[in-house]
C-alpha cells in the first residue's frame, strides 16, 4: 500500500515532464559471423542480426505500452565491424556497411552502431579499411552509426588516426555536402569508448561483451528541470548542495523505471539484461533540453561563467542517484551537451553565449565531449584533427570518455544555419579559431605516450 | 476449531482493540489477522479469529456485544467456510488507477461500476473528497488487479470516456512503478 503523497508524487512526475525511456539497444556480437567470404559475411550478419531483433520493437512497444512509459528508440549496436570483418578492403567494408542498413530496415530500427574500429594504439588492415570505408557507408545508408576509438588512458592518443579521422570527417562532409554534412553527424572519435553505450551514434558492442545483450538509455533532462523548477518555487533561497539533493533523487526515481523496463524487454526477448545508461540526453524538443536546466539554475546560459562547475554539480548529482538506483549502471552516464540536438544549447551558440572553447572545458565534466558541432566547412583537416585531439587529451588525462562530433558544413561559414533534421535537429554553426590554418604540431604523428597515471598494475 | 470473521464499528477512542482483543482472548481465541482503519474519527475493525469448537457463536456474539456496547461499538460476526479460504487466484496484474476532479456524487461508483464489468479486483481505496472543484483536493486512489485475460485496451477506454464525461483527470499506471520509485 503506498501513502497518497508517494502515487501522487509518481503520477505528476510521468504526466507532465516527458519521461520516457530514451532508447532500449540491443547489443549483438557479430564475431561468430566471421568468414574470409564477404558473401558468407553479409549473409551471417543479416541472419543473425534480423533472427534476435525480430521482436525487439514489437516488445519494446508493449512493455511501453503496459507502464505508460513510451521506449522512444529501439536500436541495435553490433561488435567492431572492423574487428568481425577485419580481411576485407574498403570496397567490401561498403557492402557490410549495406547489410547492416538492410538489416536495421528489417528489424525497424532507426540507428545501428556498430561500423567501428578500435585504433588506439595502432591501426590494423581491418581497421584501415573500414576507416577509409567510413564516409561512403554514411552518405549511402541512412541507418549506420560509426565510431573510432583514437585514444585511452592506457595507451595513449593515437595522432595519426586522429590526422586520418579529420581527413574522414572532410570527406564525408563533402559527400554529404547538399545534406550539410549529414554523414559527420553519424560519426564519432572517441577516448576511452566504453563498450555498452546504448546511444546512438557511438554505440556498438565490446569484444568483452556476451552474445546479446539489453542495454538501456533514460531520458530525464525534463524531469529534472521540472523538479528544479518544483523546488525553487516552492522555496526560492534552495542552496546549492539542496539542489544537487533534489536532482539525485531524481536521477533515482528516472533510473529505476529505466531499469524496470529494460529488465523486462531483456527477459521477454529471452536475452540477458546489460546496463543502464544514466546519461540525460536531450531531444529538441521544448522541454527536454539539458541547457534548460542551466537556466533552472539560475545562469542566464549554457555557457556563460558558471556553467562549467553547474555541469559539474548536475553530472554528478545523476550519476549518484542513478548508481544507488541500478544495479548495473555503465555506457557514458553523464550529461550530454549535443549542440544541434538540443534546441536551448543551440539557441544559447546563436546568441553568442557559447563557444567552442566553452564547450571543450565543459567536457572535463561530463560524459561526452564536442558533440553535434557545426562548424566551417572551410576548417581544414589539420585543424579538426587538432580540435579532436584537444578532446582527446582531456578524456586521457582525466580517465574518462571523450568524443567528438563535428560536422564541417560545406559551403557555410560561421554565423549560417545547419540543418540536421529528425533527431539530430539544427544549430549556427559555430566560429572556429584558425580554422583554415595549418597545424604543424599535429603534422609530426605518431602515439603521444599514455599518462604516467596509466601505470597503475 | 472453527474461523469466524468478526467486524468492530463505532466512534475511534483509545482502548478498542485492547477490548476486542482482551475478550477474544478469555474464550481462548485465537486471532490470525487484524485489519483496522479510522475515517473522520469513526473506528472499523477487521478480525479473523480461530474459536474453540465449545464456544458457540451465539456466546462469541454475547460476550463481545457485552463487553463492546458500552463503548459504542457494533459487533458483527460471520463464519468462515473452508470454501470461501481457498478462493481460486485469478492470474492478474496489479495497477493503481488515480483520478482528480471536482467533487459529485457517484464518482466513486462509476467508476467502479467499469471496473466490476472488466471483472477488475479494487484491493485497495483511498478517496479524499474535500469538496469544492479543486481537482487537488478531490483525488481517488484505486489499487486494483486486472485480470490477465481482461481486454486492457478496452477497459482503458472505457474508463477514459468515463472519466472525460465526469470531468476527471485519470491515470492508469502499473503498480511496479510505484513499487520501483518508493521503494528501495
Amino acid at each position: 500500500m503506498f501513502t497518497q503523497r508517494e502515487i501522487l508524487s509518481v503520477v505528476e512526475m510521468l504526466k507532465n515532464e516527458n519521461l520516457d525511456v530514451r532508447t532500449v539497444t540491443l547489443g549483438l556480437n557479430l564475431l561468430d559471423c566471421a568468414s574470409d567470404d564477404i558473401g558468407r559475411f553479409t549473409d551471417n550478419i543479416y541472419t543473425r542480426i534480423t533472427g534476435a531483433a525480430k521482436n525487439l520493437v514489437k516488445i519494446c512497444d508493449e512493455v511501453g505500452d503496459k507502464y505508460g512509459i513510451p521506449v522512444v528508440n529501439k536500436r541495435i549496436s553490433v561488435s567492431p565491424i572492423a574487428v568481425a570483418g577485419a580481411p576485407f578492403n574498403a570496397q567490401q567494408m561498403l557492402s557490410v556497411a549495406t547489410t547492416l542498413n538492410e538489416a536495421a530496415s528489417k528489424a525497424r530500427v532507426d540507428f545501428i552502431g556498430g561500423f567501428s574500429a578500435l585504433v588506439e594504439k595502432g591501426i590494423a588492415r581491418g581497421d584501415r579499411a573500414l576507416i577509409e570505408a567510413i564516409p561512403e557507408a554514411l552518405t549511402g545508408t541512412q541507418r549506420v552509426c560509426a565510431s573510432v576509438n583514437v585514444a585511452s588512458t592506457r595507451a595513449g592518443i593515437n595522432i595519426d588516426a586522429v590526422l586520418l579521422m579529420g581527413r574522414t570527417i572532410k570527406e564525408a562532409a563533402r559527400r554529404t555536402a547538399d545534406r550539410d554534412g549529414l554523414a559527420c553527424a553519424k560519426l564519432c572519435v572517441f577516448a576511452n569508448i566504453p563498450q555498452d553505450i546504448p546511444f546512438m551514434a557511438g554505440a556498438y558492442l565490446g569484444v568483452g561483451e556476451a552474445d546479446a545483450v539489453i542495454n538501456v538509455g533514460v531520458s530525464g533532462p525534463g524531469v529534472v528541470k521540472k523538479a528544479i523548477d518544483r523546488a525553487t518555487a516552492s522555496n526560492p533561497n534552495l542552496n546549492l548542495g539542496q539542489i544537487s539533493e533534489i536532482i539525485k533523487h531524481t536521477a533515482y526515481k528516472v533510473t529505476r523505471i529505466g531499469e524496470l523496463i529494460g529488465r523486462e524487454v531483456a527477459q521477454r526477448l529471452g536475452i540477458k539484461f546489460g546496463v543502464v545508461d544514466l546519461s540525460l540526453a536531450p531531444t529538441p524538443n521544448v522541454g527536454d533540453s539539458v541547457g534548460e536546466i542551466f537556466q533552472s539554475l539560475g545562469l542566464a546560459s549554457i555557457g556563460v561563467p558558471g556553467s562549467t562547475v553547474a555541469l559539474a554539480l548536475l553530472n554528478d548529482a545523476v550519476k549518484k542517484g542513478g548508481a544507488f538506483a541500478s544495479s548495473k549502471v555503465g555506457g557514458l552516464s553523464g550529461a550530454f551537451i549535443p549542440v544541434s540536438e538540443d534546441l536551448n544549447i543551440s539557441q544559447a551558440a546563436a546568441l553568442g553565449h557559447l563557444s567552442i572553447e566553452k564547450l571543450e572545458a565543459m567536457t572535463c565534466v561530463c560524459s561526452v565531449g564536442l558533440d553535434m558541432v557545426a562548424i566551417p566547412g572551410d576548417t581544414s583537416q589539420e585543424t579538426l584533427a587538432a580540435i579532436i585531439a584537444d578532446e582527446m587529451a582531456i578524456g586521457v588525462i582525466n580517465k574518462k570518455t571523450t568524443a567528438t562530433r563535428l560536422i564541417p558544413v560545406p559551403g557555410k561559414k560561421a554565423g549560417e544555419h545547419a540543418f540536421f533534421g529528425g533527431l539530430l535537429g539544427e544549430s549556427i554553426i559555430m566560429p572556429v579559431n584558425n580554422a583554415t590554418g595549418e597545424n604543424r604540431f599535429l603534422r609530426r604523428g605518431g602515439l603521444i605516450p599514455s599518462p604516467i597515471h596509466s601505470l597503475v598494475n | 476449531m472453527k474461523k469466524m470473521i468478526i467486524s468492530v464499528l463505532g466512534k475511534d477512542r483509545p482502548g478498542i482493540i485492547a477490548a476486542v482483543t482482551r475478550i477474544l482472548f478469555e474464550q481462548d481465541c485465537n486471532i490470525e489477522n487484524v485489519s483496522q482503519t479510522i475515517l473522520q474519527n469513526e473506528f472499523s475493525g477487521i478480525f479473523i479469529v480461530s474459536v474453540p469448537k465449545v464456544l458457540s457463536e451465539g456466546d462469541l456474539h454475547r460476550h463481545l456485544d457485552t463487553g463492546l456496547s458500552p463503548m459504542g461499538l457494533h459487533v458483527y460476526e460471520k463464519r468462515l467456510s473452508t470454501n470461501e479460504e481457498s478462493q481460486t487466484e485469478v492470474d492478474s496484474e496489479p495497477f493503481v488507477v488515480v483520478t482528480k476532479g471536482p467533487d459529485r456524487k457517484g464518482l466513486v461508483a462509476s467508476i467502479t461500476a467499469i471496473m466490476a464489468a472488466h471483472r477488475v479486483n479494487v484491493t485497495n481505496l483511498q478517496a479524499v473528497f474535500k469538496g469544492g472543484d479543486d481537482p487537488n483536493a478531490n483525488i481517488m486512489i484505486y489499487e486494483v488487479d486486472i485480470p490477465a485475460d481482461a481486454n486492457q485496451p478496452a477497459l482503458r477506454r472505457d474508463l477514459r470516456e468515463k472519466a472525460l464525461a465526469l470531468s476527471l483527470d485519470l491515470s492508469i499506471q502499473h503498480k511496479l512503478i510505484f513499487e520501483a520509485i518508493n521503494r528501495v
